[in-house]
């Protein structure tokens, strides 16, 4: 499909290499970057968020078993719901978030429709949805770290930041690569989101690689160049799995 | 005991499936499809006609389901197609009909418009037609391949109140457009609380645009992109109002979405003019709360509009059973009195002359008169040229780049060389 010219009405014409030219020609290198800097972005910022609210949250009582839960539900509601609600929250005129920075006397931004800005909206908001599944899982990772270590270092007369770096942060290497890997995998594929609230607008400021396809594909009926780009993309993501797995696999740490 | 219940289960499986089986099989009414692309008041309005259709008549029966906006529902059209499960009936925008028509899609409506069901094409209000919509190019026409449906014009609403209220007339060209936007936009320190003007950043305005200006989209053989300059002054306009003199809001969100925003900021009282589409008239005067009014575009050299809405049209591909009852159904919506009521229901324009001229809406437009402003904007109605490459110019060229003029991305004199460059290579590729 991807070595044809496709409009779904008229029959598939063979152009070869034609549609894989016109992609590197074009915007497609703005739409890799873009989706880059969104997983980038989801990423670091989740994993990170996670881990600290898994260490913080990290205890049998009641209350941080319901901070966990309301956390978690944000990771089980539809995308559409919540896309739907930042996008009331976020607007610039009548949004809930302009009208709290208004109260503190700060100046909000459009949010999702300035393009220096609305690319990193959309991370900030996939983050608030998503932060819960991190958690979950560094709390998972946490909670098979055996306690006797910490009894141990701390007869030796280590910190706490201390006991973090050289107790908890090595035991949950697997745990952290495992996020990785998976977060950038689900961060490539983000959709929803950029179809609810900006469809890659403004511009192509959030034109990130699904949203891509699904526009060539069923906004312009260029069928062969869309399957051109989602071959490119399993290249990709490929590669990157690949990459993650070679670079972090002697640093991750596995206990029996 | 457990026997019994199995032979019982099955028993009640078989005799529902029998059952489902048998009216199938029995004569009822020839079922075909109807896909349209109207949310709300105007999907309300349809579907209630379509019942009415079905209950008007015995031999057949539509089945009508909602699509998506016309984009998505192009989409979806295009998958029906290439596995020929085309809906019977559809609706399109006039510029998608060139592109669609080159691709065997549609029925020719010619046979059945002279055939035994056939339709009084005469009275058929001029503008409103496929002939009277399209430029031919000098080329001979092409054959009858859809009947209006929901037909309309851009038209300016304005909030009567905040216009009396600031002393303000009614714009009727560019510099007063300007000039009022300004009056009537609020601010309160760094805020905007009103903005004097508001208008979605959209190809069908920029089109009206454009024409105002004096200029053209197309060569009038239709082989070469002649836009450049008038397009220019067109977007610079927009770009002027939003990022000079501040009145403007550009509404966010890419093609209908925008649309939305414009009319909820209005409604809202956020904004006091905006242009958009006759058809939101009826839903506009349910929700206002202050008194509405309504005005031609203001022109420049001349004023101008294009048309809009859908057109019916009919699947080639479909059963000749279904496409008989689909041609019942859109002949029956486009008669007078059916016109009449979608009209009144909606505000869109009625496309039947007899239905214009005839008492019951000769009175209805006495007491609303923001109805007639559309119908007696058809007089500056601009046509659009038939060639294929049209509805690409529109999605590919022109409607995703407009925006970055006004965002200051690039210059409005940037976007349409950009532009000229990239439609001319489509119309090459059509020679």
């Amino acid at each position: 499909m991807s070595l044809y010219e496709w409009d779904l009405v008229m029959p598939a014409r063979w152009v070869g290499a034609a549609n894989y030219r016109a992609l590197v020609s074009t915007e497609f290198w703005e739409v890799v970057t873009n989706t880059v800097k969104y997983s980038v972005g989801v990423v670091v910022l989740s994993q990170t968020l996670g881990l600290g609210l898994a260490v913080l949250l990290n205890d049998r009582t009641r209350l941080g078993a319901l901070l966990q839960a309301s956390i978690f539900s944000s990771y089980v509601v539809s995308w559409v719901a919540v896309s739907l609600l930042w996008i009331w929250l976020l607007d610039p005129q009548y949004g809930l978030v302009a009208y709290l920075l208004r109260l503190v006397g700060l100046r909000g931004v459009n949010w999702l429709g300035d393009h220096r800005w609305a690319l990193w909206t959309l991370v900030l908001v996939t983050v608030w949805k998503t932060v819960g599944y991190p958690m979950v899982i560094y709390l998972a990772g946490l909670q098979a770290i055996p306690g006797d270590l910490y009894e141990a270092a701390a007869l030796d007369g280590a910190g706490g930041w201390q006991r973090f770096r050289h107790i908890t942060w090595p035991l949950l290497t697997p745990t952290t690569l495992f996020l990785m890997v998976t977060l950038t995998i689900t961060s490539f594929q983000g959709f929803d989101i950029v179809k609810i609230m900006t469809q890659g607008g403004p511009v192509t400021a959030t034109m990130i690689y699904v949203y891509y396809i699904y526009e060539q594909a069923f906004q312009y009926f260029k069928l062969g160049k869309a399957s051109a780009a989602v071959v490119l993309f399993f290249i990709g993501i490929v590669t990157l799995t690949f990459a993650q797995w070679l670079v972090f696999r002697r640093r991750v740490h596995y206990t029996t | 005991m457990r026997h019994a219940l199995a032979v019982l289960m099955i028993a009640g499986f078989l005799g529902t499936a029998w059952g489902a089986a048998g009216p199938a099989a029995a004569q009822g009414p020839v079922v075909a499809q109807f896909w349209y692309s109207f949310g709300g008041t105007n999907r309300e309005v349809t579907e209630a006609h379509i019942k009415r259709f079905n209950e008007s008549q015995s031999k057949y029966k539509i089945e009508g389901t909602f699509q998506g906006d016309y984009f998505e529902a192009l989409a979806k059209i295009r998958a029906a197609a290439a596995t020929k499960t085309a809906p019977a009936a559809f609706h399109v925008i006039g510029e998608a009909i060139p592109q669609l028509a080159a691709s065997g899609l549609f029925e020719n409506l010619e046979p059945y418009a002279k055939g035994v069901n056939g339709a009084n094409l005469e009275d058929y209000l001029p503008g409103q037609t496929q002939h009277t919509y399209f430029d031919y190019l000098g080329k001979p026409a092409a054959p009858l391949m859809a009947l209006p449906f929901f037909r309309s014009t851009p038209i300016l609403y304005y909030n009567a109140g905040m216009l009396a209220a600031k002393g303000v007339k009614v714009p009727a060209t560019w510099d007063e457009l300007r000039d009022a936007a300004a009056k009537l936009t609020v601010r309160e320190g760094s805020e905007t609380k009103t903005y004097g003007f508001e208008v979605p950043v959209d190809w069908w305005f920029w089109y009206a645009l454009l024409h105002e200006a004096g200029g053209s989209l197309l060569t009038p053989d239709g082989k070469k992109a002649a836009f450049r300059d008038k397009g220019t002054e067109a977007l610079q306009f927009w770009v002027d109002l939003v990022n000079k003199d501040k009145t403007m809001k550009r509404p966010p969100g890419k093609d209908y979405n925008a649309w939305t925003v414009t009319n909820t900021d209005f409604i809202n009282g956020r904004a006091a003019m905006i242009f958009t589409s006759t058809a939101f008239l009826n839903y506009m005067t349910e929700n206002a709360k202050f008194k509405l009014g309504t005005a031609f575009l203001p022109g420049k050299v001349k004023q101008a509009v294009p048309t809009g809405g859908t057109f019916f049209v009919i699947a080639r591909d479909a059963p000749p059973a279904q496409k008989e009852a689909g041609w019942a159904f859109i002949k029956w919506m486009t008669e007078p009195a059916q016109t009449i009521s979608l009209s009144k229901a909606t505000g869109y324009m009625p496309i039947r002359t007899s239905a214009v001229n005839s008492p019951e809406m000769q009175a209805f437009y006495k007491q609303n008169p923001n109805y007639k402003t559309a119908i007696d904007q058809l007089r500056t109605a601009q046509r659009f040229p038939y060639t294929p490459a049209l509805i690409e110019i529109q999605r590919e060229v022109i409607q995703p780049n407009l925006e970055a003029a006004v965002l200051g991305i690039k210059t409005a004199a940037e976007i349409m060389q950009a532009a000229e460059a990239k439609a001319n290579e489509i119309l090459a590729k059509q020679q």
